[in-house]
């Protein structure tokens, strides 16, 4: 008889189940569009308007860095936190609640970007992952996301509840660490999606209603960057989870040391927020100081990442050293990479060590400004959310799956082959991108070909780095089929009995190690609302003090094909009467920012 | 279905104590050394010897064109 | 043969790359000239790691 999770909680096991089959639903989806713009970008096979290429890039971007991360990482908090407190949810209505409210979110949200594609029904929202103002949405995709983010906003209740419950029975003992991680970055993202709140509620929503005249682009802007920024680490902090809880378990050892994963997370949510400004270095508006003290926030966030690649690594090390592994290099010889889980995962490690760089480089204010809006930022997401993240939980998956259904998966080559394409695949896409970056194409268009205007590639050519991205791209979708193929076929598996039992790695260096104050979710949660009141306050007072809450005059763009035109003509007038906004912008930025600190000073 | 700890192939326990992770300090040392040529490579030679590019370049017009 | 599939996988990279570090060196190689260089050194990397070792006594070797 097996012990799985299906097993000890049979109830939560199914919430989970449909928590990932959700998410492999919307990473089919914008799986396939992504190898559509890739092909349209890259010139090698257009068969759509380029008008709609925006459509499928803001259904490719909500889908797979909303959609399809945060319903696996709901998933995946909801096992861990049932899991390591060895208890099940406090109320099962209340967590398929939070389920359905993040179902209908989604649909909601969806529905006007995909209307986007047909003239027969007046609605769109091709505004973008980002939906940056003056382009306009329809109002219910802004109620769809907020009605999506107020479901992950329960399901922390949920795991917050279950801590609670848990505590009272075990007053004095440690925080779990599979619970630690999962209550710091819940506290991480209500404190992060605050931002994306009041954009959305207090300006854009009523503004799309009609409510409202205009809004401050600037502002919402900036808002929407105070979320954008850590909601990448909402995704990365659960693919670290499961570095840090699974990897060594997979590797054949235990956790280096559960007091460094600790000090990470809380790092993590210390610092994820007050950075998220070094996204608009180049935005005329803001202050060179104030992007200066991102700058500086976003380099303390290396601390946490690269602590990370220590104490993973050595933990892998670990495992390998158990199973007989000698030498400086010679150990990783005897690391399992027969098995998918692990190796997808350390694959996806791996890329992320080469995201660390182009991060790095992004993350600097000058050196950023050769790569900002170029296909280079495509690049460097597509290594971390696309490949840390999605292959982590792509990997994960072959594990979960069997834990969830109680059946053994359907092929373990075919998935250990599907774990390698994605980082081959990956390979070419993402290297070309920061090439092609590097040399100026610019991202988010759907023809980067302009006349009088040449890419000069050192070596080789624009045309063969096209070529690599194309390949890379039908790599990762041949990467896809396969991971579809496992998932469905196990679900047509019979129930096995002989499947691993529940669980995971151990510490050598345990919770018994760590300063009790790293259990202080209060002290660090101070600390970080504190640390975004520094980063944010005078930002946005100086944003509003210029520009207005309710912003300057602007021109509504609403996102549908019949207004295309008309766009083209205000974009031409609107950039104009941009160059002049530029001038006040720059000579007036410093200004109040001075006074108000002068008055508080004073 | 994957392998939790696999009994069989592990050959021996190590401890807190006895474990001194070289390879880990081997191949973060590795991974640093690249990095620090990578960025090099990226700020001398592609930022410091490039014109401006078509998206920054763009940008520096205009604020060019906003300072007149 | 998992660990050969991850070590044949992270050539590509290498290979992708390598042509722009040889220009540094003033070797130009053509897009096919590195495919089939890549190609080459993968099917080396194949050969030494699946020959039959317990062939014989005069096959082994220090590799």
């Amino acid at each position: 008889m097996s012990n799985t999770y299906l097993d000890q909680f049979p109830a939560e096991a199914k919430v989970v189940r449909a928590a990932f089959y959700s998410s492999f639903f919307a990473l089919a989806i914008g799986g396939l569009f992504g190898i559509v713009q890739t092909l349209h970008r890259t010139d090698v096979y257009r068969f759509m308007d380029s008008a709609d290429y925006y459509t499928v890039l803001t259904a490719h971007g909500v889908l797979l860095a909303i959609t399809f991360t945060i319903f696996f990482l709901v998933g995946v908090f909801t096992w861990a936190v049932t899991t390591s407190l060895d208890r099940g949810v406090e109320n099962l209505r209340f967590t398929w609640a939070w389920y359905g409210l993040m179902v209908i979110g989604t649909a909601m949200a969806a529905i006007p970007i995909f209307a986007g594609f047909t003239d027969s029904i007046d609605m769109s929202a091709s505004v973008l992952f980002t939906f940056y103002a003056p382009l306009q949405g329809h109002p219910l995709f802004y109620l769809g996301l907020v009605l999506f983010v107020v479901g992950t906003w329960l399901a922390g209740v949920d795991w917050f509840r279950s801590w609670r419950a848990w505590k009272a029975e075990h007053p004095d003992e440690r925080i779990p660490l599979p619970t630690f991680m999962v209550l710091t970055t819940t506290i991480m993202w209500y404190i992060a999606t605050l931002g994306v709140a009041a954009a959305i509620l207090l300006f854009l929503l009523p503004w799309s209603l009609g409510l409202i005249e205009s809004v401050n682009p600037l502002l919402t802007r900036t808002l929407f960057w105070f979320f954008g920024h850590p909601v990448v680490y909402f995704w990365l902090m659960p693919t670290y989870m499961m570095w840090y809880v699974m990897l060594p378990k997979f590797s054949g050892g235990k956790l280096f040391s559960d007091p460094l994963a600790r000090v990470v997370f809380v790092l993590f949510l210390i610092l994820s927020v007050p950075t998220g400004i070094h996204h608009q270095y180049l935005d005329p508006g803001i202050a060179e100081g104030f992007k200066f003290i991102a700058m500086t926030n976003t380099m303390f966030l290396l601390l946490p990442s690269l602590l990370t690649a220590f104490t993973v690594v050595a933990s892998m090390e670990h495992g390998a050293r158990q199973r007989g592994g000698t030498g400086y290099f010679g150990w990783l010889k005897a690391l399992p990479w027969r098995d998918p889980v692990f190796t997808g995962m350390a694959l996806a490690g791996l890329m992320f060590a080469a995201a660390g760089f182009s991060g790095m480089v992004n993350a600097g204010m000058n050196i950023n400004y050769l790569v900002h809006n170029t296909f280079w930022v495509v690049g460097h997401f597509h290594l971390t959310v696309g490949t840390a993240v999605a292959l982590t939980f792509m990997a994960v998956t072959y594990w979960f799956l069997p834990q969830i259904t109680g059946k053994a998966l359907w092929s373990r080559p075919v998935a250990l082959v599907q774990v390698v394409l994605w980082f081959v695949g990956m390979t070419f896409m993402s290297n070309a991108m920061h090439r092609a970056g590097l040399l100026g194409v610019p991202r988010r268009t759907a023809e980067p070909q302009y006349e009088g205007v040449t890419f000069e590639a050192a070596v080789g050519s624009v045309g063969e780095l096209n070529a690599q991205i194309a390949l890379g791209g039908v790599i990762l979708t041949i990467s896809l089929v396969l991971f579809f193929a496992n998932v469905i076929a196990t679900g047509f598996n019979g129930r096995s009995d002989e499947l691993p039992s529940n669980g995971y790695a151990d510490a050598l260096s345990g919770p018994e190690d760590a300063p009790l104050v790293l259990d202080n979710l209060k002290l660090w949660t101070a600390i970080a609302i504190v640390l975004v009141i520094f980063a944010y306050t005078f930002p946005l007072l100086s944003i509003v003090q210029r520009g207005g809450l309710f912003g300057p005059e602007v021109i509504t763009f609403p996102v549908s094909l019949e207004s295309l035109a008309p766009i083209a003509a205000a974009l031409e007038y609107g950039g104009l009467a941009t160059v002049d906004g530029v001038a006040s912008a720059v000579t007036g930025a410093l200004e109040p920012g001075r006074i108000a600190i002068a008055e508080v000073v004073r | 279905m994957s392998q939790s700890i696999d009994e069989s192939t592990q050959t021996t326990e190590i401890g807190h104590d006895e474990y001194d992770p070289v390879g880990t300090l081997a191949l973060i040392g590795l991974y640093f050394l690249i990095l620090v040529a990578l960025w090099i490579f990226v700020y001398f030679v592609e930022f410091l010897g490039n014109d401006p590019t078509v998206v920054t370049g763009s940008a520096l017009l205009l604020a060019g064109v906003g300072h007149r | 043969m998992g660990a050969l599939l991850v070590v044949v996988a992270f050539t590509v990279p290498l290979f992708v790359e390598l042509r722009t570090v040889l220009s540094w060196v003033g070797v130009e190689l053509t897009v096919l000239e590195s495919v089939a260089l890549a190609a080459v050194a993968i099917a080396a990397l194949l050969v030494w790691a699946l020959w039959p070792e317990s062939d014989g006594p005069d096959s082994s070797n220090a590799g």
